[in-house]
């Protein structure tokens, strides 16, 4: 028998590692440049041809070094998601950031993008990472369905008594694939999901 | 008044040494060891007014050396660096008694406004 959690569990594991030596990596890159723009900055006075154009390839390493801080965050938090406590419950105000931020390129070659507006205090659920982001992740999908130009998802959060809901709103005109929301229906098993012609809200049982 | 002196323990050569570079650009002492080991004996010939250690690190680690610093110097203030951003990598350093905990990479004002948080010096400019 293939045990996946098992399979799951060891390509997280690897991918974290991984991962966390990336991080290692983006801080060599961003001390350089950092240091390289310090240097600039000491010589403000000493004018040199191309110091507009080194100003801004440095600030153009920043800038990515800080995208890729996200998307590596991201990825680790999805590698870390088969860990054994990750299993029965998890933060889903964490957990719906990763899944915005996993899903940016996706909603991007759909010509749409993706906003997210967190919230600042946990919202513990019963319901393992993984599985919240694998919800999280097709709802997404399922919004951006075959494209559209410029237009937004939107993914947010109501905290509950009873329930914490996440919030999928498609962009305008997109109608869903009922198919596809099937799909989603059927990776909760203790939650449930309404769509109200303009938005998806998924509602998660709140860890007590 | 007499510049910070940090003691920067992390086996990333590359990443240390250009961050000492930026601290002493800014004003403060910056000594480097690149592993746990060094960083300890460092600390005993001399002790800094902060460190900021690395997490993960081959021979000691970055919580064996916080544990260490917490028995022999209780009030020498610790910032943990990481490229390892679990949340309980997170709180076994907080318990072990760190300062402050960051994720690499990170901006070095935010680094810098951590050191000054944790010890009394003068604002290093550039």
């Amino acid at each position: 028998m293939t045990d996946i959690a098992g399979e799951a569990r060891f390509m997280g594991a690897v991918t974290a590692l991984t991962m966390h030596e990336m991080q290692n990596i983006l801080a060599i890159i961003r001390e350089s440049a950092g240091l390289m723009g310090d240097i600039l900055k000491v010589n403000a006075r000493v004018d040199f041809k191309h110091r507009p154009n080194m100003e801004r390839t440095l600030e153009h390493i920043t800038t990515h070094v800080e995208r890729g801080k996200g998307l590596l965050e991201a990825t680790s938090r999805l590698a870390h998601s088969p860990d054994d406590d990750m299993l029965d419950s998890c933060d889903l105000a964490v957990h719906a950031r990763v899944v915005a931020l996993l899903s940016e390129r996706l909603v991007r070659l759909k010509g749409a993008s993706v906003n997210f507006t967190p919230v600042p205090a946990p919202l513990p659920v019963a319901v393992g990472a993984l599985r919240v982001l694998m919800i999280g992740y097709q709802s997404v999908q399922w919004a951006v369905g075959s494209g559209t130009k410029d237009g937004h998802v939107k993914v947010e959060l109501e905290p509950g008594q009873d329930f914490h809901i996440m919030t999928v709103v498609p962009p305008q005109g997109v109608t869903p694939d009922a198919k596809a929301l099937d799909c989603i229906r059927k990776l909760l098993d203790d939650g449930r999901l309404e769509w109200d012609g303009r938005m998806l809200r998924i509602f998660f049982p709140v860890r007590k | 008044m007499d510049a910070i002196n940090v003691l920067l323990i992390d086996d990333e050569e590359a990443f240390v040494t250009t961050l000492q570079e930026r601290l002493e650009l800014r004003g403060l002492n910056a000594r480097v060891a690149l592993d746990g080991r060094t960083g300890l004996q460092m600390i005993e010939a001399d002790p800094p007014d902060v460190v900021v250690l690395d997490l993960r690190m081959p021979g000691i680690s970055g919580t064996d050396v916080l544990r260490r610093i917490r028995a022999q110097w209780p009030g020498m203030p610790v910032i943990m660096l990481s490229g390892h951003g679990s949340d309980q990598d997170f709180e076994s350093c907080m318990n072990l008694g760190a300062s402050v905990y960051h994720k690499k990479p990170l901006d070095i004002a935010v680094l810098l406004e951590s050191i000054l948080s944790v010890v009394q010096g003068p604002v290093p400019t550039l």
